[in-house]
């Protein structure tokens, strides 16, 4: 396996059920390269010809082959500094996307690490310019962000980082969801907590 | 004019004048400060080939947008120059509080120029800038002319001053700051030095504006508890100090000993963190504003003061075979009352060593004499306070010097941390950890963890690191920070205290335009790929024995990586492409640009 760490979080992906069986993606940037994985490909069971190369700012015949995300993927690099894109379909943050505008977590670690979460609409979701147009300004200040009815998109330094923000973003939604079924307002435990929307 | 004070006070020690200058919003915008701030000026105000210890030569001290709020460790001062040393730009960065101190007198920036005819000591406050006279103070070390600056200074003001290494001219020499820290790397002290300038002492208390205060207060409170949450900023550091990489990076085999011929000392554990916090320790320390309190009070039977630091430890230790900690102590003691850069001073002596010139460090005395004779260049010393490059070079052995554009290396073996060799080879300002701090991804873990010995894909990690680095040393804030804050807390805290909007993607964008720009100054002075480098022994002597057996620094294919990746050519110069999307294509082309 040349890139190790696609298989480990593409597996990660699907056993945490943040995607169905060949949704999701994954890309890294290597310079004016970008490694994304194959179009159709089973997150779950990435082999090493399920890595696709092509280019950055040109395409090529490997793009043939990539992601239908690749456009998302090309713009986040280019508009941020991100090395790693995971692209995941979250069950409870994309259902509470679909009545807000931004996903505010109420849980301790999504406090801690996301604060607050944007959530963009567009009317061509999968593959589109207008999601790259949307979603990529929009990393440029936050870690993760949920295209409404469709998935997250989270980058980091490595795959790793871009998968934590986007497990943390689920299980923070999983709570928030839980918490408006209660239909109660929690106690709240946090200091400033007024703020989190204002981040 | 939230942030900022937008006003830069210009010194001509030649004629004795001073003048303000005006910092125009733009540049604040784009350059923020410290070493943003610092090789703007110098880019637009050396002309190429100075002698950096002419009266030609400028010295700008710089402060950041964050100093004087609730930020955290942001009292923090930056100095630029053109290196004595490298002959490269050159900023250095130091904790204390002369940043803050420099900015409540209501300026940015500090440029000194020119060379004053007999010693001075520059007095800043408020309305009121004086040279005074200090031929009384020329001779002295850094403890006593602290002493002496901050009381002519009083109460709440800060100092920075020079030793006996800085009017020798020492290419190493360091400046003290507060009598505790050192703007310690490239021969600041020596620039001082030769502008006849032994000190400045600055007083003043013009508040920071603060365009969003409840916001920046929201922040900074944010940015505390992620601090006291991170086991490295609430616990290792305050608990055993920067040394607490002793141990960690020689159980990883990558500690260089020797002059870089082993990697890993068998004396580690006497003189690693563990063991100075139970010995010699006295107290910790924090700088300004800092949560963290990196800093060691310590005391040997004959001497006290602050560290060693991890650096030290190793320069003076590891480095030069040395593995009684009361000895690599007094030595950092007498370093720091010369004036000297620890790191520099060990690295210089293990390439002496090396070559045949001195030895047996460990014996009593031998090394402060040594250390001594550097400061005041007498015999052997003189030689030696030229730095490992020209001593090797001299010796006809320019291989046996563990440098890189003249800088010498730090404590960190690349053949271990393969993006770490790639930092020292790419560093604007030679041999240096921190520029890029690989070290957080290579060993620590933060903010992931990578395969240290590979060397695919390292490029546009250390590309981001020295991003970050730049910005860091731009805002004027400590790195450790940045073991637990990301950009995201940097740039809102920014936007809050300026009121201008800060991205996080922004800052990585201010961080690039400041690398390519101290390229440009390099690339004019005639530095070029060859440059990028490191000494043969990294790149093709195998380690020997440990975790690293059998590893080099494979350089090249790295090096290829990192040019296509920064999009620069073949030859390390950044493409019109690139300026153009930095706005830098008129600085490149030898004009002029915000």
């Amino acid at each position: 396996m040349r890139y190790e760490e696609f298989a480990l979080v593409g597996r990660d992906l699907f056993a945490s059920g943040l995607i169905s069986s060949h949704g999701g993606n994954l890309s890294v940037r290597m310079g004016d390269r970008v490694l994304i994985t194959r179009r159709g490909a089973m997150l779950a069971h990435l082999t090493d010809e399920d890595i696709i190369e092509t280019g950055l700012h040109k395409n090529d015949s490997g793009v043939a082959l990539a992601s239908s995300e690749i456009i998302v993927h090309r713009a986040i690099y280019r508009q941020t500094n991100a090395l790693a894109v995971v692209h995941a379909h979250p069950l409870c943050a994309v259902t509470l996307s679909l009545y807000q505008d931004t996903l505010v977590p109420v849980d301790s670690e999504g406090s801690y690490l996301l604060h607050q979460v944007p959530v963009v609409a567009a009317a061509m979701t999968i593959g589109s310019e207008e999601v790259a147009s949307l979603v990529a300004p929009v990393l440029a200040s936050y870690r993760v962000v949920v295209v409404r009815g469709h998935g997250s998109f989270a980058v980091g330094q490595f795959l790793e980082e871009a998968w934590q923000w986007t497990s943390a973003l689920e299980a923070s939604c999983q709570i928030l969801y839980r918490v408006k079924l209660l239909g109660q307002p929690i106690k709240e435990y946090r200091q400033q907590s007024e703020n989190y929307h204002t981040w | 004019m939230y942030g900022w004070h937008r006003k830069i006070l210009v010194v001509d020690l030649t004629s004795g004048t001073f003048q303000e200058e005006a910092l125009p919003g733009e540049v604040a915008h784009t350059w923020l400060g410290g070493r943003g701030l610092g090789t703007y000026w110098l880019y637009h105000h050396l002309e190429q080939g100075i002698d950096p210890l002419g009266a030609d030569n400028h010295l700008v001290f710089a402060a950041g947008p964050l100093a004087g709020t609730r930020a955290p460790a942001s009292g923090r001062v930056s100095a630029s120059t053109k290196s004595p040393l490298t002959g490269t730009v050159f900023d250095s960065n130091a904790g204390g509080a002369f940043g803050v101190r420099l900015k409540s007198c209501g300026y940015e920036a500090l440029v000194v120029t020119g060379r004053s005819a007999s010693p001075v000591y520059l007095k800043v406050s408020p309305g009121t800038v004086s040279l005074e006279p200090a031929e009384a103070l020329w001779g002295q070390d850094t403890r006593a002319a602290h002493r002496h600056l901050a009381g002519a200074g009083g109460p709440g003001s800060s100092v920075v001053c020079i030793g006996p290494a800085g009017e020798n001219l020492v290419r190493f020499a360091s400046v003290a700051v507060d009598g505790r820290r050192s703007l310690g790397r490239g021969g600041l002290g020596a620039v001082m030095g030769a502008k006849g300038l032994k000190g400045i002492v600055a007083r003043g208390n013009m508040p920071t504006a603060i365009a969003d205060p409840e916001g920046a207060g929201f922040v900074c409170y944010e940015m505390e508890k992620v601090l006291k949450a991170n086991p490295v900023t609430s616990q290792a550091l305050p608990e055993f100090g920067t040394a607490v990489l002793v141990n960690l990076l020689n159980q990883a085999g990558a500690w260089p000993a020797g002059n870089f011929r082993q990697s890993s000392f068998s004396g580690a554990e006497a003189i690693s963190g563990e063991a100075l916090a139970g010995s010699l320790m006295e107290k910790r320390f924090a700088c300004y504003r800092c949560p963290i309190g990196c800093g060691r009070l310590t005391r040997t039977s004959r001497d006290r003061g602050e560290g060693p630091e991890y650096e030290s430890i190793w320069a003076l230790g590891a480095n030069l075979g040395v593995e009684d900690l009361q000895v690599i102590a007094e030595a950092n003691y007498l370093c720091n009352r010369l004036g000297l850069d620890t790191i520099s001073t060990g690295g210089t002596l293990a390439c002496a060593a090396e070559l045949g010139l001195e030895a047996d460090f460990g014996r009593p005395g031998v090394l402060l004499d040594l250390i001594e004779k550097i400061a005041f260049r007498r015999g052997v010393g003189d030689e030696l306070a030229e730095g490992s490059r020209r001593l090797a070079e001299k010796y006809g052995r320019p291989e046996l010097a563990m440098q890189v554009k003249g800088l010498e290396l730090p404590a960190y073996d690349p053949r271990g941390l393969k993006g770490q060799g790639l930092a020292y080879a790419t560093s604007n300002r030679g041999g240096c950890h921190l520029r890029a701090n690989m070290l957080g991804p290579e060993i620590l873990g933060t903010p992931k963890r990578v395969n240290r010995f590979a060397w695919a894909g390292k490029a546009g990690l250390v590309i981001v690191m020295q991003h970050t680095s730049a910005v860091l040393d731009s805002l004027v804030m400590c790195k450790f920070t940045s073991f637990a804050l990301g950009d995201e807390h940097y740039a809102r805290l920014l936007t809050r205290v300026t009121g201008e909007e800060y991205r996080p993607q922004d800052l990585q964008v201010i961080g690039e335009r400041v690398w390519n720009l101290e390229r440009l100054f390099n690339l004019r002075e005639g530095f070029a790929r060859a440059d990028d480098t490191l000494p043969p022994r990294l790149t093709s002597t195998p380690v020997s024995d440990g975790p690293g057996r059998g590893q080099i620094v494979e350089l090249e294919p790295m090096l290829g990586e990192y040019y296509r990746f920064r999009e620069w050519d073949e030859h390390g110069r950044p493409t019109p492409a690139k300026l153009a999307r930095l706005g830098l294509t008129e600085v490149g082309s030898g004009g002029d640009a915000v």
